[in-house]
């Protein structure tokens, strides 16, 4: 049986999964919506995985990454878990090794990651601003009633795009709205909103930081070819959308998760069995001190698999012990 | 009458210290917490900085506990620092608080001003019977601030996981039950032998990291996501550049004798920003260039949203990052911070710096063997 | 030697344009004044100032960008204090190096310090300093410097008469207009930028209405209002606005007050909330505050002053009506 390495990317908008084979080829991808229930989601996109490889393959390492990297890596089993901006920037050196640039849209962040001489030099992330972020198109596509899919090639067909000003999600939107009561064609508006969000973009998250050839686009706002167009305008320099563009930071937990089983020798990979039992996260308020913090418990058919959310360590530190107890 | 005072990290040391020693009553705000935040968020203004905000917080919470006397510290600009007192007399005042709000700056007024106020916040008795206490308070922050610092040190190190934070959580919780200077500086030496008895790796090299930046920001955990034992857990020794104790000497003390000689790191600072232009903006550079000439691996700015003199710092940064090849993270705080995000920063910067170091030491062995 | 100068047309330029072009002209230089702000202006600006600026700052720094190739030397005098036990805002005084750091390609930066917080004799220092990259001759820079002075006066005098600085700096026509009496306090560079206010006074000025400004109260009215504080206002321009508040609060004289503050300015942070408080303590005169920054969008400002404008007329109207029957 062949070995294959598992890559989990657990996102507030989505959760992807990837299997990378011994050639660190991409056998298997899922692209699933979060929801806002990242166990469920889990155990469907595991339940996917297992009937996809039956028994060709086996799991040799495990890794996550993504807002929900700590729980899904409770869940699976992790051999490492990653933040994004690490993991993005290893599954781009994999597809390009010569890399120097990483631009990431997501569904509600967006990073740039510099490289130089194939190692992270310097990175910014957005967490706080909308008008830079994927979901900012989708409610804009969702307005203009057009499918978000579709949302590029409008763009394309635009020969004069109007100014959208804001680097606000909010303020755009009304200025869009404005624009739109003026009679401004609907190309042209749309055109505008890629050009305001690749200006945002730029001006949150690049200032002074020297964007160079090769660049690469990633994360799921790649597939609009507006963005990339209207990057490519504004930057002078061509962009590069890999073949995998919407699931790179599973394919770097994927990496980073071999590098380390290889290191290490074994993998703590749960196995698909977990499937079956049940996983709940329940939050309670602590009122040891006046902080409040919100603290999650992890129970996995009614054991407490761990907790986090605390700010003093009471909890976290104390897996064994009984909520009451505290 | 019972006195009060924000906080800002372990400065309670001091003034409790101060207190005792003369006997004033006084109430320690609770610590920094959601609520705090909540009703300073609540009542001042939507775009004044961090800090004036949690101030708020802190005084409404020592008031509801009996407090009527406020006492802060004062200035006279640039840095909107120097107007706190007039706005927190609005803002309370506004919400119905009778409370006196007494100020320790030299302002136009001069010294005998600031006399006549620290008189009325000892109740009456003579400005030289603050003298010693002043003293002993001086020198118990001095050593309150050595065991944080030390403790910076130990916790990367530490071979139980925890044992540092245990030691610290326990130092905490104490130091506001004991009374007196005696007490305090007992306990402070206690917890420093436990700190050096804390079983160690002596061999481990851990990342080092130089936190700048605004003063209150950086020394308040509260409002910094606790980023000093966040980042030694991670593994990382970090470095402080700002502590209340070193920013009374050098501006208080120093500063008021006309004694203050030109530190380090103003000499660092000035080919980038050629004058004070107030807060710590100089500090902010000079400490970064400093860091990069003792070989840190990176160092992190953090700074509350629209703090007027760190904009300037930050705009210039870029300039020091690039002449002196140190990476600087910044973090600009405020009441809206998604933790989430901020700790993901960290972590991506962390494993950067960690990965600089390992191509920096195969560059050096391939050197050193001649390759 | 340098033979043009380059003066931002932002900021400080409203306060001081007499003095330094007189300066400039008399040590015999050419003065090339950058263009009033626009569009480009505002997206260089944005794009090369670090995102955490105020909005005039960030102008400032478009305005250098629009000056470059068009001068041999750009005026950025490091602004410390303008008067005695003031200051200014941290960022005015760390100006120069902010540009230095962000700004490529720059031509050499005249950035003498301006500092009179202990005493007016550094004036002299900056004067000489200035004057040594245009001539030798120190007399000539005494001279010019007293012809400057002089001009600055006489500005001083002319907006203490009635004429707004934009009338003076920019020929702007002010109509003499006998309807709602409006306060507009606010930075000298919000007032009379009409780029960056969105034509706000101009929008007053079509509504009927007669415009005060705190540069057109007495220097000693502000003063003496500005005394009457528990504590020194001790940036030099806020304390003019806190001083024209006080002034307009005492007397009575105005049907409301609009204050115009840009987004992230520290120091209005705390002065716009003291005006209110203070107007809403001792009148019953409608405050009104309005936040610039890059993304208001001018139908936005419109709505909102329209709305003021026709409140105001309404309590006029109600007012009269009760007198007419009282």
């Amino acid at each position: 049986m062949n070995s294959c390495y598992l890559g989990i990317d657990v996102g507030s908008v989505s959760t992807n999964f990837v299997l990378l084979d011994d050639n660190g080829i991409v056998l298997k991808k899922l692209y699933l919506r979060t929801q806002g229930e990242p166990i469920r989601i889990l155990k469907e996109g595991l339940t996917e995985i297992r009937d996809f490889i039956g028994d060709r393959y086996s799991i040799a390492a495990s890794g996550t990454t993504g807002s929900g990297r700590q729980l899904a890596s409770l869940i699976v089993g992790a051999d490492i878990v990653k933040n994004e901006i690490t993991a993005h920037a290893v599954a781009a050196l994999a597809v390009r090794p010569d890399t120097r640039t990483i631009l990431e849209i997501g569904g509600q962040d967006s990073k740039i990651i510099i490289i130089r001489d194939g190692m992270v030099y310097d990175f910014a992330m957005n967490t706080v601003c909308a008008a830079g972020t994927g979901s900012f198109l989708d409610r804009q596509a969702a307005r203009l009633n057009i499918p978000i899919e579709k949302f590029g090639g409008y763009a394309l067909k635009s020969s004069n795009p109007v100014r959208i000003a804001g680097r606000c999600a909010v303020f755009a939107e009304s200025d869009m709205i404005h624009k739109q009561q003026t009679g401004q064609c609907l190309e042209d508006i749309i055109n505008g909103l890629c050009e305001a969000l690749v200006r945002n973009y730029l001006n949150n998250l690049a200032k002074g930081k020297a964007i160079e050839s090769p660049i690469l686009f990633q994360g799921g706002v790649a597939a609009n070819v507006g963005i990339v167009s209207a990057f490519e305008r504004e930057l002078k320099e061509k962009i590069i959308v890999p073949e995998n563009y919407d699931v790179m930071g599973a394919v770097g937990a994927a990496i980073l998760a071999r590098e380390e089983t290889e290191k290490k020798g074994y993998t703590i990979f749960h196995g698909f069995d977990i499937i079956k039992s049940k996983y709940e996260a329940v939050s309670f308020q602590c009122s040891h001190c006046s902080n409040c913090c919100e603290v999650v418990e992890l129970l996995a058919d009614s054991q407490v698999v761990a907790r986090w959310g605390d700010r003093c360590g009471r909890w976290s530190n104390a897996k064994e012990q009984k909520r009451a107890a505290g | 009458m019972i006195v009060t005072f924000p906080h800002m990290g372990n400065v309670y040391v001091l003034v409790k210290t101060l207190f005792d020693e003369m006997g004033v009553e006084y109430i320690i705000p609770p610590k920094c917490n959601k609520r705090t935040l909540e009703l300073g968020t609540k009542y001042a203004p939507e775009m004044a900085c961090l800090p004036l905000k949690i101030n708020i917080g802190n005084f409404i919470e020592s008031i509801e506990q009996g407090a009527d006397t406020i006492i802060i510290t004062g200035g006279c600009g640039p840095c909107r620092f120097g107007y706190y007192a007039e706005m927190h007399k609005e803002i309370l005042a506004g919400l119905g608080y009778n409370v006196e709000i007494i100020t320790l700056e030299v302002n136009e007024k001069g010294i005998p001003e600031l006399l006549c106020r620290l008189k009325r916040m000892i109740g009456g008795r003579s400005v030289s019977s603050l003298a010693l206490p002043m003293y002993k308070a001086m020198r118990i922050q001095t050593a309150a601030d050595k065991l944080e610092e030390l403790s910076f040190r130990i916790r990367p190190r530490e071979i139980r996981k925890g044992s540092t934070d245990a030691i610290m959580q326990k130092y905490f919780d104490t130091v506001k039950t004991v009374y007196g200077a005696k007490a305090i500086a007992h306990l402070i030496e206690e917890t420093r032998n436990l700190l050096l008895s804390t079983e160690i790796d002596k061999d481990y090299a851990p990342i080092k990291i130089g936190i700048v930046g605004e003063i209150y920001t950086l020394i308040e955990p509260f409002t910094n996501l606790d980023i000093e034992k966040m980042l030694g857990n991670m593994g990382v020794e970090v470095n402080r550049s700002l502590y209340i104790s070193h920013w009374i000497k050098e501006h208080i003390i120093l500063g008021g004798l006309h004694m203050r000689k030109k530190q380090p790191f103003e000499r660092e600072a000035e080919p980038y920003l050629k004058t004070a232009i107030g807060g710590h903006a100089q500090e902010t550079l000079g400490n970064t260039v400093l860091y990069a000439k003792q070989h840190y691996d990176g160092a992190i700015q953090i700074y509350p949203l629209t703090c007027m003199p760190e904009i300037v710092a930050g705009s210039i940064m870029p300039s020091v990052t690039k002449d002196y090849d140190i990476p600087v993270l910044t973090l600009v705080m405020d009441e809206i911070t998604g933790e989430a995000g901020y700790i993901t920063r960290i972590d991506a910067f962390v494993d950067m710096l960690r990965r600089r170091r390992q191509i920096k030491e195969a560059n050096n062995e391939l050197v050193l063997s001649g390759h | 030697m340098f033979k043009k100068i380059g003066i931002p047309r932002a900021l400080l330029y409203y306060d001081y344009y007499p003095l330094w072009h007189t300066f400039f002209e008399n040590v015999g230089a050419e003065i090339v004044l950058s263009d009033r702000t626009n569009n480009k202006i505002l997206n260089d600006g944005v794009k090369y100032c670090i995102n955490e600026a105020c909005l005039p700052v960030k102008l400032f720094h478009g305005h250098i960008v629009n000056l470059i190739g068009k001068a041999d030397c750009l005026f950025v005098p490091r602004m410390k204090s303008v008067a005695r036990n003031e200051y200014i805002c941290p960022k005015f005084t760390g100006l120069p190096d902010m540009i230095r750091s962000s700004v490529p390609n720059l031509p050499p930066i005249i950035d003498c310090e301006v500092n009179l917080r202990k005493s007016n004799a550094q004036l002299k220092e900056a004067f000489f300093e200035a004057g040594s990259f245009f001539t030798e001759d120190k007399a000539r820079i005494w001279t010019a410097a007293q012809i400057a002075m002089e001009a600055n006066d006489r500005y001083r005098k002319q907006v203490e008469g009635g004429r707004l600085p934009a009338q003076i700096l920019e020929n702007r026509q002010v109509p003499d207009n006998d309807g709602l009496r409006i306060a507009v306090i606010g930075h000298i560079y919000n007032l009379y930028d009409d780029y960056i206010n969105r034509g706000l006074l101009g929008k007053l000025y079509e509504n009927g209405a007669r415009v005060f400004t705190p540069e057109l109260i007495q220097g000693g009215i502000v003063d003496g209002n500005a005394a009457k504080l528990d504590k020194k206002v001790f940036w030099s321009f806020a304390r003019r606005l806190m001083g024209a508040a006080m002034h307009f609060a005492e007397q009575k004289n105005v049907d409301g007050v609009i204050y115009l503050m840009s987004f992230g300015c520290g120091i209005d942070s705390f002065i716009a909330e003291l005006c209110e408080r203070r107007l809403r303590r001792q009148t019953d005169i409608p405050f009104y505050l309005i936040v610039l920054d890059e993304h208001s969008g001018e139908a936005g400002i419109n709505t909102r002053l329209e709305a003021f404008i026709d409140m105001l007329k309404w309590r006029k109207r109600n007012d009269s009506d009760l007198s007419a029957h009282g």
